[in-house]
């Protein structure tokens, strides 16, 4: 896997979710910005060659094209991490974490859309979106509040694991579309522990840890 | 008048706030930020930068100061400005300062007051309880308070007990904004390992669930 091409936009929390366990990894690839607002490129004939549905981001692997984040975080994490730390081999926890990844891509779809609607001033039913959003950060409260009774700083297991990268940005990303921190302590501390790991980069909307 | 003016209200878990770290807090149309310092001290304070109005939860806290996450200001455990980076030589004035409320740590609990002359409840001083967690519930304070005694809730309506299924809990109420209430959930001491702690945290989540549903909760009376 030495040749990279990442396709990514600097705004798109899925392009940060890739970005960041690169970084973890001491993964390094050329990228490529893709206009997604307000150029749309994304949804261009060209990119929906690279990626069917105009999921972003887009990995490329000696040419070949891996779209959206869950399969790039998946196969990097199998591919680039010997430890297995990010994606974990064991069979009770790699489906733990493969279900985490599902609950991202279905219950935050409403958060990414809600924060598209609010940053790119995108039509739809926000109020509507805000309460997915909330409900399922409500999931995630209950999950982590679990978890640091039985000792447990992160989603799955013992460590940090795409899960928790799977999962996180929305959260964090929650006040650009206007559902503050304050309903979630749990969720702020892992946050935290998110942001003082080492190999940890930013994004718009979150910001290093001081 | 918010009833931040004529009592002490638990506004959080202790073990929520760790040192040097802060947290948003509405309080019935209060605005506040709660904040622990490198020494282990809680402060609860208007959530408002004298300088820009930004909120200070946003900020980040260094030893006894927090900063502001805009433009750096630095305030120290008084509410007293002691540092602008854009203006290193300044002898800050006297003047910028942001209002602080009474704040204290007991039960497991940060309680908050704008009355620092109030008596603090004598039933929070002698509990020892570990903390299991916040919920923030979609129903009016009243009538969480309601439901819990209905349940059992040996309380003030803001602070007390309530033995359910093996358990003694101890659930602090504070009222929120746009109608919200959250409940602080801790169980006694002594039966505290964590197996009585999951178990507290599944029947609070549980309840929640069952009040915002309008379902009568265990214990309520039909």
């Amino acid at each position: 896997m030495s040749q990279l091409i990442l396709h990514d936009y600097e705004m798109d929390e899925d392009s940060y979710r890739v970005r960041l366990l690169m970084s973890f990894l001491g993964v390094t690839a050329e990228r490529v910005a893709v206009d997604m607002f307000p150029g749309h490129v994304h949804d261009s004939p060209a990119f929906r060659r690279l990626s069917p549905l105009g999921l972003m981001p887009v990995l490329e692997i000696h040419g070949t094209p891996l779209a959206g984040s869950a399969a790039i975080l998946a196969t990097l994490a199998a591919c680039q991490d010997e430890t297995r730390q990010w994606l974990p081999t064991e069979p009770a926890l790699h489906g733990d974490v493969m279900s985490w990844l599902t609950f991202s891509e279905r219950a935050l779809a409403a958060a990414r859309q809600a924060r598209l609607c609010a940053l790119f001033a995108l039509a739809g039913d926000t109020a509507r979106m805000e309460a997915e959003a909330r409900s399922a950060f409500r999931v995630l409260e209950d999950r982590m509040t679990l978890n640091r009774i039985e000792g447990r700083d992160w989603i799955v297991g013992t460590q940090p694991t795409i899960a928790d990268l799977a999962l996180f940005p929305s959260f964090a990303l929650s006040r650009d579309y206007g559902i503050d921190h304050n309903d979630y302590p749990a969720l702020r501390l892992w946050l935290r522990r998110l942001r003082r790991l080492p190999g940890f980069i930013t994004m718009p909307g979150i910001p290093d840890y001081h | 008048m918010s009833r931040l003016a004529t009592q002490w209200l638990p506004v959080a878990l202790s073990a929520d706030i760790e040192p040097s770290t802060s947290a948003g807090l509405h309080v019935e149309g209060h605005e506040l930020v709660v904040w622990r310092d490198a020494s282990g001290n809680a402060h609860v304070w208007e959530d408002r930068c004298p300088h820009r109005g930004m909120r200070l939860s946003f900020g980040f806290v260094r030893g006894d100061h927090i900063a502001c996450l805009y433009h750096g200001w630095q305030y120290d455990a008084a509410g007293q400005c002691r540092h602008i980076p854009a203006h290193p030589q300044l002898d800050v004035p006297q003047t910028i300062r942001v209002p602080r409320l009474a704040a204290r740590e007991a039960a497991g609990l940060i309680w908050a007051t704008e009355q620092d002359s109030l008596t603090f409840p004598p039933a929070a001083e002698t509990v020892a309880a570990e903390p299991v967690q916040t919920l923030a519930i979609n129903t009016p304070v009243d009538r969480l308070a309601d439901a819990l005694s209905k349940a059992g809730w040996v309380g003030d309506g803001t602070f007390g007990r309530l033995d359910v299924e093996g358990l003694r809990l101890i659930v602090g109420l504070h009222p929120a904004n746009d109608g919200k209430a959250l409940m602080h959930v801790l169980v006694e001491a002594g039966m505290a390992g964590p197996r009585a702690r999951i178990e507290a945290a599944r029947f609070a989540q549980a309840l929640r669930d069952r009040i915002e549903a309008g379902v009568a909760i265990p214990g309520e009376a039909a």
